[in-house]
Order: structure tokens, then C-alpha cells, then sequence
């Protein structure tokens, strides 16, 4: 068996000012912004654009 | 590529973690001659004449086996002009035979309807067609005017013949303003995928260097390329940028987004997933590397034992903070990243670990009223693959800051 290669550091992206940030730090190190309060507000924000092309699809077949 | 597979649905050549603890040559990509019928200014491998001990038709159909053992996707022929070489098409028959995928990368200024023809009867899975600016800035790039026209009837021979055609892109102080127009004619032309690479320092290149980008100038390259991405995906364009763009910033998601926001640069992965092979049988970790990276002969090991044992292989995975200098040194990316492309860093300044090529980079500069240059301070000895040296100088910047 090989000698694994090199595993990456993975990082995190802020959804305020899309850079990406450590995972480990709970604050954008770019922005300051609260990572976890803007992934859900994210999160939120495209569920709703998921149910609105949803409703949109079900209203085009039905016409 | 640099992005961790995460779908099936993604191209071959993507590789994820399960690769990368395995290490599979997920993707190998194998300059099968150095003959070439076009006279670029930027050849890394100062491509022209074959070299003198190429491989035999019967040692090349043995390293098909070889790489397959191996584990590897998807298999890229280069060269020079890989339609050049005598049994190109033994050499696609045998890779499909051996279950992996097969490309092309060609300048196409000979890819005749024929050849198309004959290479998709032995099994061709794909073309990438080099494309360099329009018109005359092709052809001046290229060395051989009307070469931009033959390259758009080589994409039409290949869509003729039901094969997948993309196109490469090299990015330099020629081509950079042509980008968006470029794409329109790209997307025109039916192509839906388009990898472009930043011109690097070596071979032909570092003849040219009023050719090459300067550091400050990924300030206008990352958000102009993270704008084509956005437009091009909405159009059915696919574009890839090379391991040598880069690196994050505001416009890194954009960038890279393959079906997934959170996807970013993870740093060079030079002998992990990628394999460079040369046509006399030289085995590298990534195919633009100099010499000093070559972990062997084919000809001497077994690609097993190389790939498995050569040290020079291994510096991607040895690689640690120690080793890198400069800027890089310091980075907040620093453990990511690795200072990105190793064959850049390499072709400038001499030695890996310390990449000005950089978005976060320039951006902090410029944040500073300052930026780098880049002087040339020793040529190139004029070998294939080789490279001069620059230095950087830290300088006022007093241009207004541009969109970040």
C-alpha cells in the first residue's frame, strides 16, 4: 500500500464576504462575522429559493 | 484538478480524499512525442523536434498497462503534437482497451477531419483545443499565422465526429482583455468546457517576459475570471481554472464553485493524483516540472516502484510550513494552500514554497499601498523545461483600488 498523499487542510466559507476561513474560528477572520448566524441565515435563504422554483415548476406543468 | 471529487457525476479526472489516501494517479498526463508542428512563444517544453529516445511503440503499450495498474482515470495525451507520433492511435486504442479515459491536447493546426476520425474510431474520449486570445494574438502566440482559423476547424472536425471538445486557455499580458470576447466564440463553437492556466515562466516563456502577468495583476484576473465562471455556467460552459490560478479571496468560491459553494484550492497535488510523463519515459509528479522532480525512468523501474518509492515524487506529501518562505511563509492560507502551484513557484523563483502569483496575496499588498514586480534576473539555459529566475520588488501602488 502507497504512503497516503497529502490530506488537505479543508477551510470554510463565510457566507458575508465569501472568503474562506479556518474552521476552528467561530468569527470571520475577514469580515467578523458570526460564521454560524450567516450559514443558517444562508441555509434559510435557499430553502426558500428551493420552494419557490419548486412552486414555480409545479405551476408551469399545470398550466 | 484541484477540487475533491464529491459527485459521480463529475469528470473522471477529478479526484477525491479516497484518492488522495490511496494515492492514485487519478490523472496522468503523457506527452507521447515532442514533435510539434506549431512555434509557441510560452512552450514550457521547448517543443519542436522529438526528442531522440523516445519511447518504441512497444514501450509505450507497456506503460498503458503500467498506468492502469496503477489505478489511474483518465489518461491526457500532450506533446509537441501527439497526432505527430506514428501510432498515436495504437497508443488511445490500448489506453481505452485498458478501461481508462483518453484525451487530447492539441494546438490543432493538423487535426484534420481524418485524424478526428481515425483517433474517435480508437476510442478518443475527448479534445482540448488550445486557444490563445483571437486572431492574430493566437497566431503571434502560436508562431504560425492562420493558426487560430485551423484551431476553430479542429473543434468543428471534433464535434463532427461526436467527440467531447474543450478548449485551454493560457492567460497572459496578450490574451487577458481578450477573455470575455474569447468565451463567446468558445461557447459559439459548441464547446462546453474551457480550462484556462496563467502563462508560466518556463521553457519558451521565460525567454518572454513581458509576456508573463505581474503578481498585482491577479487583482484584475481573479474577479474577471470569477465573472466569465458565473456567466459561463449559466450559458452551458464549464470553465476549470489550473492549479496556478488563484488564490482565495472573495471570488475563490466563484471560482471553483463545480456544483459546490464550499469548494476551494487545496494546494498542489503534484505526485498524489497527478502523474506527468515525458515521451522518453521520464516519470514526474506533474508534467510541467523541471528535471530537479523526475523520479525515474521507465526504462530503468517499474513505474510501480517510481511512483510509489522515487523520493522526488514524494515532496508534495513531505511538504510542511518549514518549507516554505517569503510571503508564503506567513500566510493566513498557509496550511491549505502550500504556496500553491509548485511549478510556478519553481519557474520563478528558482525553488518551490514561495508563489507571488497569488489573489489574497496581492490584495494584502494592495491593501498596504504596495505591490510586487517581478524582474528577471537570470535567462534560461534552453533546455525543454527550464527556467531563468526572477526577483520581486516590493513597490508603491498607487493605482486606485480596483473591485476586490
Amino acid at each position: 500500500m502507497p504512503e497516503p498523499g497529502r490530506i488537505p487542510v479543508p477551510l470554510r466559507l463565510c457566507r458575508g464576504c465569501q472568503h474562506f476561513v479556518r474552521i476552528e474560528n467561530p468569527a470571520c477572520d475577514f469580515c467578523g462575522g458570526d460564521l454560524a448566524a450567516l450559514e443558517a441565515a444562508h441555509q434559510l435563504r435557499s430553502a426558500e429559493v428551493q420552494d419557490m422554483i419548486a412552486r414555480l415548476r409545479a405551476a408551469l406543468t399545470t398550466h | 484538478m484541484t477540487a475533491l471529487r464529491t459527485s459521480e457525476t463529475l469528470p473522471v479526472r477529478y479526484s477525491g480524499l479516497d484518492d488522495i489516501m490511496r494515492r492514485v494517479p487519478v490523472s496522468v498526463v503523457w506527452e507521447i512525442t515532442l514533435a510539434c508542428d506549431l512555434a509557441c512563444q510560452h512552450c514550457g517544453s521547448r517543443a519542436g523536434r522529438r526528442r531522440r529516445d523516445e519511447l518504441s511503440t512497444a514501450e509505450a503499450l507497456d506503460l498503458v498497462e503500467q498506468i492502469a495498474e496503477l489505478g489511474a482515470r483518465s489518461v491526457g495525451l500532450i506533446g509537441g503534437e501527439a497526432y505527430l507520433r506514428k501510432d498515436w492511435l495504437q497508443i488511445i486504442a490500448a489506453i481505452r482497451a485498458a478501461g481508462m479515459e483518453c484525451d487530447l491536447q492539441t494546438g490543432g493546426r493538423n487535426l484534420s477531419e481524418e485524424r478526428v476520425a481515425q483517433a474517435a474510431a480508437a476510442g478518443l474520449n475527448a479534445v482540448g483545443i488550445s486557444l490563445d486570445g483571437i486572431g492574430a494574438t493566437h497566431d503571434r502566440l502560436r508562431g504560425v499565422i492562420g493558426s487560430f482559423e485551423m484551431a476553430l476547424a479542429a473543434m468543428r472536425h471534433v464535434r463532427a465526429h461526436g467527440l467531447e471538445v474543450g478548449v485551454n486557455t493560457q492567460i497572459n499580458a496578450l490574451t487577458l482583455t481578450q477573455l470575455p470576447e474569447l468565451m463567446d466564440i468558445i461557447i459559439d463553437a459548441g464547446c462546453r468546457n474551457w480550462q484556462l492556466a496563467i502563462t508560466t515562466a518556463m521553457g519558451n516563456a521565460a525567454d518572454h517576459p513581458d509576456m508573463l502577468l505581474q503578481p498585482w495583476q491577479m487583482l484584475e484576473v481573479m474577479p474577471l475570471l470569477a465573472d466569465l465562471a458565473r456567466k459561463g455556467r449559466e450559458r452551458g460552459l464549464f470553465l476549470q481554472p489550473a492549479s496556478n490560478i488563484g488564490y482565495f479571496g472573495p471570488h475563490e468560491s466563484a471560482l471553483r464553485n463545480v456544483m459546490n459553494e464550499e469548494i476551494h484550492f487545496h494546494g498542489c497535488n503534484a505526485g498524489d493524483t497527478v502523474m506527468g510523463i515525458e515521451a522518453d519515459g521520464t516519470i514526474k509528479s506533474c508534467p510541467g516540472l523541471p528535471s530537479p522532480y523526475a523520479g525515474g525512468n521507465v526504462r530503468e523501474r517499474r513505474l510501480r516502484d517510481i511512483w510509489e518509492n522515487a523520493e522526488p515524487m514524494a515532496f508534495n506529501r513531505r511538504r510542511t510550513l518549514d518549507d516554505l518562505w517569503g510571503y508564503c511563509r506567513g500566510c493566513y492560507y498557509a496550511e491549505t494552500c502550500m504556496a500553491g502551484c509548485t511549478w510556478t513557484a519553481h519557474a520563478l523563483m528558482g525553488r518551490a514554497g514561495n508563489n507571488p502569483m497569488c489573489h489574497h496575496r496581492a490584495l494584502d499588498f494592495q491593501s498596504r499601498g504596495l505591490r510586487e514586480r517581478l524582474v528577471k534576473v537570470k535567462d534560461a539555459e534552453g533546455r525543454s523545461f527550464d527556467h531563468g529566475e526572477f526577483e520581486i520588488v516590493v513597490e508603491a501602488f498607487a493605482q486606485a483600488p480596483v473591485d476586490a
